[in-house]
């Protein structure tokens, strides 16, 4: 669309604002988290003098960065296979059967999709202390199987419908058996859905917070997430370790943000258009 | 043919076991559980409790004035923030849309900070809020800034609602963008040759093709914003006293941090559910028979 002179240089001047605005707290963290506590409150704004990186290796030891770091990694690996194989296999055959039980089984899995995580926060932390999975890193990526299962599988039921029954049935013919065929045809050609699941999955869990906070009791099982909140929480007038902190938390996903960033985006709007 | 029929059914069992057996454990189960203990005065930890109908229901609704001030104030959140995201996350990815080069610039700077963890983003406006605000005052001529942004609760609720914007109106945007792509440009081409200025454009051609977008993101706004919890947990912690608590911090306190009423906390729960799927319906309705009409 051509628009006049005029209009075009305010729009480029909002978005200038606007991205100042959003890149700012950022930018603050950044700078401030290499100045000494003193040359902080002396001014905000201006640029460190000199790069103190001491707040760093401090922040790395009291949030305990590698070991909360692999808590997150494993409960993020964990969390998102598994929702990925359960669904897919759910998916896949709830897509291909027709019937009533199938029906009733797929409208399950999509209502559950309205109820609100504060809503079963109470009975669900009492479910996982009654099973024993409450207070390990593992048990808690088997708790966001269950709450992450009935997206992924409304949107593999969406995605499977797009291929063709033809191929399972070359399959069959040529003798493969029924998880065979899902294995070694069906599952490569999700692939593109995979990817979306994957990705939506892994921002919710790798970012998520209440549910971490609610299994988890022993400091040395925290998420990074958690690690982070627990600092802020003791620390809570050394800003220059804070900020630290919070910069070295917000690093992994800027890094994975800067790799995947046409990814994470297609994801977005796919996991929204077919919801 | 029963054998056939009896083995489909156990070949479509097998395949959906595994998710089910998570689901019905971590999700379905403790639904169903919060819903019946959301008529019992069951304390979390003692084996007996009773029945008590509603009693649950009335107390939160009548005489807790806490519980009916958080939700008002939740009420007032979501009110803001459903006009505000959509608002914001719609103007910037028609004004992203319609700058051609510098396109990929923008969108990766305002979606940046979605990435980052909504608590991670509290605590980094809290620095900001406390520390550089007031110190940007008062050494320059902006003095509006010196505010008591996360001290006063009638000042702190925009501040919860900055940091939510800061946070969520990228999420918006991608997907606003990628519903504008889909609006032919030819279409466009069409209107402005008929004499239609750009603003007539997007309000006749532009924002009918993309209504489907924005039935999506009030969804997801509406939905997420009666949900808000880690925002202002990291922001204000609910106070001062309980002046921005929210209806999930209201539950979580009940629940976690106070006298174990697991059987009330279940009821405001409850509420809570009710609350956002009659919000839900509503919306949905209403969009979806604008979607037809256009």
């Amino acid at each position: 669309m051509r628009l006049r002179k005029p209009v075009s240089l305010l729009i480029t001047l909002f978005l200038c604002v606007g991205g100042v605005i959003s890149f700012f707290p950022i930018y603050l963290a950044l700078i401030n988290s290499l100045k000494t506590q003193g040359e902080m409150f002396a001014s905000f704004l201006s640029l460190p003098t000199q790069l103190h990186f001491e707040n760093y290796t401090q922040a790395f030891n009291k949030i305990n960065l590698l070991n909360s770091t692999l808590n997150s990694v494993i409960v993020s690996v964990i969390g998102i296979g598994g929702i990925i194989f359960c669904a897919a296999l759910a998916g896949y055959k709830l897509s291909r059967t027709g019937g009533r039980l199938s029906a009733l089984i797929f409208s399950l899995f999509i209502a559950s999709m309205l109820v609100p995580f504060h809503s079963i926060m109470i009975p669900l932390t009492r479910m996982a202390k009654t099973l024993h999975v409450s207070g390990t890193t593992y048990g808690l990526a088997i708790v966001y199987i269950g709450l992450g299962v009935n997206m992924a599988i409304f949107l593999y039921h969406g995605f499977v419908k797009s291929i063709p029954r033809e191929l399972e049935e070359a399959a069959r013919i040529d003798g493969c058996g029924e998880f065979q065929t899902f294995f070694r045809i069906i599952f490569p050609l999700l692939l593109p859905i995979t990817v979306t699941i994957a990705i939506l999955d892994f921002l919710w869990i790798w970012n998520d917070f209440l549910l971490p906070l609610l299994m988890l009791t022993d400091s040395t099982k925290y998420t990074l997430i958690l690690s982070t909140n627990t600092l802020f929480g003791e620390y809570n007038k050394e800003w220059s370790l804070i900020l630290a902190a919070l910069v070295l938390t917000a690093i992994p996903v800027i890094v994975i943000y800067a790799f995947f960033q046409k990814f994470i985006m297609q994801g977005i709007a796919e996991g929204a258009i077919k919801g | 043919m029963p054998v056939k029929s009896y083995k489909r059914i156990a070949s479509l069992i097998a395949f959906v076991a595994p998710a089910f057996l998570f689901y019905a454990l971590f999700l379905l189960i403790p639904t169903l559980g919060g819903m019946f203990y959301s008529f019992t005065d069951w304390n979390g930890l003692n084996p007996n409790y009773s029945f008590i109908g509603l009693g649950n229901f009335i107390e939160a609704l009548r005489e807790d004035p806490d519980f009916v001030n958080s939700l008002l104030f939740t009420l007032k959140y979501v009110l803001f923030m459903v006009v505000l995201q959509n608002g914001f996350a719609l103007i910037l990815a028609v004004f992203i849309e319609s700058k051609v080069r510098t396109k990929g610039f923008f969108r990766t700077i305002f979606f940046m900070p979605n990435m980052i963890s909504t608590i991670i983003s509290a605590f980094m406006w809290t620095f900001v809020f406390s520390q550089v605000l007031p110190q940007i005052a008062e050494k320059t001529a902006f003095k509006f800034l010196d505010q008591l942004w996360i001290g006063d609760p009638q000042v702190s609720f925009f501040s919860i609602i900055i940091v939510s914007l800061w946070n969520g109106v990228g999420y918006m945007m991608i997907i606003y963008l990628a519903a504008l792509q889909g609006v032919p440009q030819s279409l466009k081409e069409a209107a402005l040759i008929d004499g239609a200025t750009p603003l007539q454009t997007f309000r006749s051609v532009t924002l009918p093709m993309i209504t489907h977008a924005v039935t999506i993101c009030f969804f997801l706004t509406l939905n997420g914003a009666f949900k808000v919890f880690e925002v202002v947990y990291g922001l204000t912690g609910g106070g001062p006293g309980r002046s921005t608590q929210v209806i999930t911090m209201n539950i979580y306190e009940e629940a976690f941090s106070n006298n174990f009423r697991y059987g009330y906390a279940s009821a405001k729960s409850v509420i809570l559910f009710v609350i956002i799927l009659i919000f839900t319906f509503i919306q949905i309705g209403v969009m979806k028979r604008k979607e037809v009409e256009a």
